[in-house]
């Protein structure tokens, strides 16, 4: 799957609608679907309200390959330089209510993906993220 | 499928709140909407069930709203308590350690026990 979309948190959620269908599709197990839909929406959630501060128009691209054993995906965008990794690990005291609430989704997205890269080139941020279905922690 | 909420409160120490299909940053508004009319109904120092039974994805939008309800009712000696976490929701709680396994129940019984255990110590007499 390969979806170019405006910066607008609609069409965020347009995209994951898209995405599911597609794992679903291909038959990737419920629970790695469900991890490549929480990455997506934080990471895209992330880089629609906090990436154009100018509120120019901006297009992200999502890019979804589906392997026998493994789920990659790619995202570029025109945003600001930002890199998912560079953020300092939220103070998790055990309790929500008991903290400051930012900081979660992005540590959410680090440690769900198997793998996390990031670049930042000529045409803007590059967030590479693989996905191992079949690694899940047993639970 | 987007977000359903549901809520019954019998008696004015407990609300049930039950949540259905996603709690992210698509649906926390309506969260918060609605559970602006019910947390008023549960008296100071009451308790508010949430029934994850049927939510089937969490994000961290959803989260930031589960916080501030915790929050609300903390600030009123009141608790809110977590029933039955299905698969993702569980682990998403697990990974930013958001309540204290304390209060996250697996079923109904489990969770009248606690609030019995609770009352009792409540009225236990000193000493």
């Amino acid at each position: 799957m390969r979806l170019r979309i405006p910066n607008r948190l609609e069409d965020v959620f347009l995209a994951l609608d898209r995405a599911e269908g597609t794992l679903d599709r291909a038959e990737v197990d419920p629970a790695c679907r469900a991890d490549v839909r929480l990455v997506l929406e934080e990471l895209l959630v992330n880089t629609v309200r906090h990436g154009y501060p100018d509120g120019r128009d901006g297009s992200i691209e999502i890019t979804l390959r589906i392997e026998a054993d493994a789920v990659h995906l790619e995202l570029r965008d025109d945003a600001m330089a930002f890199d998912p990794l560079q953020h300092e690990p939220p103070h998790l005291p055990g309790d929500i209510a008991r903290r400051d609430i930012g900081g979660l989704g992005l540590h959410l997205a680090r440690s769900i993906a198997s793998d996390f890269h990031y670049a930042r080139d000529a045409h803007g941020n590059r967030v590479v993220i693989r996905f191992d279905p079949f690694d899940e922690p047993a639970t | 499928m987007t977000l359903i909420v549901r809520s019954e409160s019998p008696t004015t120490d407990r609300s049930t709140v039950w949540l259905e299909g996603r709690l992210d940053a698509a649906t926390f508004a309506a969260f918060d909407e609605a559970m602006h009319d019910i947390t008023p109904l549960v008296d100071n120092g009451g308790t508010l069930v949430i029934d994850l039974s049927a939510l089937e994805y969490i994000s961290s939008a959803g989260l930031r709203s589960l916080a501030q309800l915790r929050k609300q009712m903390h600030d009123r000696e009141g608790r809110t308590l977590l029933l039955n976490p299905q698969p993702q929701v569980k682990k998403v709680f697990e990974i930013v350690k958001a309540v204290p396994v304390a209060e996250v129940f697996a079923n109904v019984a489990e969770l009248d026990q606690y609030l019995d255990h609770m009352q009792r110590q409540m009225t236990a007499p000193e000493g």
